[in-house]
């Protein structure tokens, strides 16, 4: 199987991402070619174990991402039985309409993928898994970290090629992010605090690990009710919101049946209070016994860390 | 002029899916909606008519049931409704050509639907429909005007929110934005009531859908969540993180 | 933890496609615009104006009625806007009643060409409110005997005396107020700003506590011979609107009793004592069961009815019984899931205390409990027992 990887790339480098798309690629077995948007990491996609060939692509149209002008330029070079990206944003935009001007399907945000080819993905929205088979050719994205990465030491052999796309998609201008912070009933990541936080000065601590994950910080009933700096808006549970979202951090909540009533439907739920009773325990994936005191500098340091990498 | 809606009949994301016999039971679903950003894309659309940019035609492709997506944008002002039949499930090329097709047919230089449908969740059909009809494309729009031939949007791009321009012929997938949608009233139901349904099958349009390169083998239900793990004192945060990541993948 | 709406006998195959569109607007609204905000407009005791807007702006006040800008939706829509209002609360509710049913409906039913053109277009878009002047300090389920009256002046009316328990009547533009004119019962249209009238707000109140009960005072009110109703006489006038309000309330409480059961449900779910969800216990499944039964039958009540309302085949008797038995059935679900809350349920992070305490004034407005029993008593035996007189 010849197999097309289109890389991902983040602050001018190579996303690690990549490395996990040859790795997928490598179990189907055949010859592993990266495609470079703008030539970005083309000398460490060569670096990376099982890579046959990278194609680094250069043009004025990939200083920024255009749909179009990409899609036009890296379609031609996209040969081959199998395309894979990633299902980044723009990994998914990218090989939709790739896929649609070679008239080959395309599957999203795949979890795991074996020879046939056989894929499972998630619908509607993590609550039922789908297994697919596919015929090549095709186009597919992958989920990042659902995949093992390939190693280094490869020696993929680096050819240029040079385009001339128009851009389609002018940017005027960028718009000043947003000071507010997201509403509880949008995020995908909620960081909420109780009573347990001791006084509402303290959620600032909150706030800092919310602007790291880009989250959005709610209260528990008691919160709200004790401390008129913790206004309504924030209240998840029975009358305030229920949320779903993909990580709920509850901290210094003792999960009392309302504001479980909120909450309990998130996909992932990682509590830190310092009563190892406390009835959160019941419903959290992670779990930690300490006071927030202690756990809060050294979440923010791992988070920071690890979101750098 | 004119712009095309397209909305896709889904499942309410407050539905619980079952499973039965290896496949998710649509039998047992109680409620069916208009995939959430696709409402935002229809708003956008309904406020570029009010501004003059001339009728809204709203295109759906599914079975019979999908009509009420039709309906529901009719009682808030869609113009012109047009149905593509199809019972089964469609691979990305299929549905692409359909919708192309109509988007043909109805005149429309500006087409606009939702980021990503809330069943597949993939995001193919704004950008593969571009591709096809050598439109260009905007994903992520919060909000598009039109002045003469060329489009403003706000999108969020790369580095963040931006404005962007972009000329016509556009697809433009839609983001939840600020908008607050408009809820239809009792005159807008009543007359969505009487307002016809243009109905193609695949052959009126001519596209050959029945043969796919894609099959569903299974759908199953999600694991078991993994029973909670208890972690005591600050020290084991690290594992905890790292965890998010690897086992929860939520970071 | 979405809304499911209990519909045990599936009465949703039975309504139009227009009438589920009519029906899940209002839900999406309520859902939307009243249940975040409800527990905070009852502890300040206000009746959002917002609401008055946001429910005029759906189209949907003085449901049945054609033409004059109204909707003209059948009795069925007009039946499942109030059930899901009141699932919301039965302030709201009660707000879309008084306004479509006894103050747009008097006037599109008795009113002069002139009165229906100048009061119905800016009472559906809810700009002008209105609100029902019956009952008086006095009299209540006896309204025959009222002592409000007016005087014929030559050139204008005199109206004088008090009514109390007035829903929207401190907001409202208009009000329908019954009233004697030589001892015979005619409907007058008062202004607010008519000289001689105010309409202080009632405060003080356990229940339809987001709602605006009022008294109506009438100091040698001085109104113009053309707001009369022309053509209605004795209590027939009164009696119709109420009967239309009526059937409004009997799928009212069937929206009360949804969200109450769909509560107690959910709690004895989520609640774990002894190691078990208390849903797992006997005592709780026959209460959610005896609820479920309840719910079903009220439904089947008000679906009928609507149809008969719709086909012009109805008689009041049948009325009462509905919005009797409704009633009845809603407040003791609302106790009972109140119970099956245990002390959560004084909360109001729970919707249950506070339904129960509206459906005590719905058990006893529009026709108490014990009025419609006897209507229903006369009807099947011929004589009246209301009085001690024949």
């Amino acid at each position: 199987m010849n197999i097309t990887i289109i890389s991902e790339s983040s602050n001018g480098s190579l996303h690690s991402v990549t490395a996990q798309l040859v790795g997928a690629a490598s179990s189907l077995g055949g010859s592993i070619t990266v495609i470079c948007p703008g030539g970005i990491g083309s000398s460490d996609a060569a670096n990376i174990s099982g890579v046959t060939k990278v194609i680094s692509v250069e043009g004025d149209c990939f200083e920024n991402y255009d749909c179009s002008a990409w899609s036009e330029s890296l379609s031609p070079l996209a040969e081959g039985d199998l395309l894979l990206s990633s299902s980044s944003a723009i990994g998914r935009e990218l090989i939709s309409s790739i896929a649609a001007s070679k008239g080959i399907p395309v599957v999203q945000d795949v979890t795991s993928l074996t020879g046939g080819l056989l894929a499972t993905r998630s619908i509607y929205s993590g609550k039922a898994i789908e297994e697919v088979s596919i015929s090549p050719p095709c186009a597919i994205s992958l989920r990042a970290n659902s995949f093992e990465s390939a190693g280094e030491g490869g020696s993929g052999e680096v050819s240029t090629v040079n385009v001339s796309q128009d851009v389609a998609v002018a940017v005027k201008q960028a718009l000043a992010k947003a000071s507010e912070r997201l509403d509880v009933s949008e995020a995908d990541i909620i960081i909420s605090g109780g009573r347990g936080m001791g006084e509402p000065a303290n959620f600032s601590h909150l706030n800092e690990v919310a602007d790291l994950l880009g989250a959005a910080v709610g209260a528990s009933r008691a919160a709200v009710d004790t401390w008129e700096e913790i206004p309504h808006s924030m209240q998840v549970g029975q009358t305030g919101k229920t949320v779903t979202p993909n990580l709920y951090i509850a901290v210094g909540i003792s999960g009392a049946i309302q504001h479980l009533a909120g909450m309990r439907s998130s996909k992932f739920i990682l509590a830190i209070n310092k009563d190892p009773e406390a009835p959160i325990f019941g419903v959290a994936d992670y779990g930690v016994v300490s006071t927030w005191e202690e756990a809060l500098p050294v979440l923010k340091e791992q988070l920071a860390e690890m979101l750098s990498n | 002029m004119g712009v095309a809606v397209l909305l896709k009949q889904v499942p309410d994301t407050t539905a619980k899916i079952s499973i039965s016999g290896g496949r998710v039971d649509e039998a047992s679903i109680t409620k069916w909606s208009i995939s959430p950003y696709d409402e935002y894309a229809l708003e956008n659309a309904i406020k570029l008519k009010e501004s003059g940019f001339g009728d809204v035609v709203a295109i759906t492709c599914g079975p019979s049931r999908s009509a009420k997506c039709l309906t529901e944008a009719a009682a808030v002002g869609a113009d012109r409704l047009i149905h593509i039949i199809s019972e089964s499930p469609l691979d990305s090329i299929q549905v692409q050509s359909l919708l192309s097709a109509a988007v043909k047919e109805s005149g429309c230089d500006v087409v606009m639907c939702g980021k990503q449908a809330a069943d597949t969740n993939s995001g193919s059909t704004g950008p593969g429909l571009a591709a096809s009809l050598g439109f260009s494309c905007v994903g992520g729009a919060t909000e598009v005007s039109m002045d003469g031939g060329v489009a403003s949007a706000t999108r969020l791009g790369p580095s963040g929110m931006e404005e962007v321009e972009v000329g016509v012929p556009c697809v433009f997938t839609f983001d939840k934005g600020d908008s607050e949608l408009r809820r239809p009233n009792v005159r807008g139901i009543m007359m969505a009531k009487k307002k016809p349904i243009d109905i193609f099958a695949p052959d009126d349009l001519g596209v050959d859908v029945s043969n796919s390169m894609v099959s569903i083998k299974s759908h199953s239900s999600p694991p078991e969540k993994q029973p909670g793990q208890k972690f005591v004192g600050s020290d084991s945060i690290p594992e905890v993180v790292s965890k998010l990541r690897e086992e929860a993948n939520v970071i | 933890m979405a809304y499911e709406a209990l519909d045990f006998f599936d009465i949703d195959s039975l309504l139009t496609e227009e009438e589920r569109m009519v029906r899940d607007m209002v839900r999406d609204w309520v859902e939307e615009r009243v249940l975040p905000n409800i527990e905070d407009a009852c502890r300040d005791g206000v009746f959002p104006d917002e609401w008055r807007a946001e429910i005029g702006e759906m189209g949907i006040l003085g449901a049945p009625l054609e033409g004059y800008g109204c909707p003209g939706l059948s009795y069925i829509a007009y039946g499942l806007i109030c059930q899901e209002l009141e699932r919301g609360d039965s302030g709201v509710r009660s707000f879309a009643s008084v306004q479509g049913s006894l103050a747009m409906y008097p006037i599109w039913d008795f009113g002069s060409e002139e009165q229906k053109e100048k009061y119905l277009p800016g009472m559906a878009k809810g700009d002008l409110v209105g609100c029902f002047g019956l009952t008086e300090p006095d009299y209540g389920s006896n309204p025959g005997d009222m002592i409000t009256r007016a005087e014929d002046k030559g050139d204008h009316f005199l109206l004088n005396g008090a009514k109390m328990w007035i829903t929207n009547g401190t907001i409202a533009d208009l009000a329908v107020v019954w009233a004697k004119l030589d001892g015979e019962i005619r409907g007058f249209i008062v202004e607010k700003d008519d000289e001689g009238f105010s309409a202080p707000e009632m405060k003080g109140k356990h229940s339809l506590k987001a709602s605006v009960t009022s008294e109506l005072v009438f100091q040698d009110c001085k109104i113009p011979k053309d707001r009369i109703l022309p053509d209605v006489k004795g209590l027939r006038g009164p009696f119709s609107c109420l009967n239309n309000a009526r059937y409004g309330i009997s799928w009212g409480a069937v929206g009360a009793a949804q969200s109450c059961f769909n509560s107690a449900r959910e709690y004895a779910l989520s609640r774990i004592q002894f190691g078990h969800p208390i849903a797992s216990f006997q005592l709780v499944q026959n209460k959610l069961s005896w609820m479920l039964r309840e719910i079903t039958k009220g439904q089947l009540l008000a679906y009928h009815i609507g149809k008969k309302k719709d086909d012009g085949s109805w008689i009041p008797e049948q009325i009462s019984l509905a919005k009797m038995n409704n009633v009845d059935m809603a407040l003791e679900i609302a106790r009972m899931s109140r119970d099956i809350h245990g002390a959560n349920g004084i909360l109001d992070e729970y919707p249950v205390m506070r339904h129960m305490a509206n459906l005590e004034s719905v058990k006893t407005y529009e026709g108490t409990h014990d009025i419609h029993n006897l209507i229903l008593g006369r009807h099947i035996t011929g004589i009246q027992s209301f009085t001690r007189e024949p």
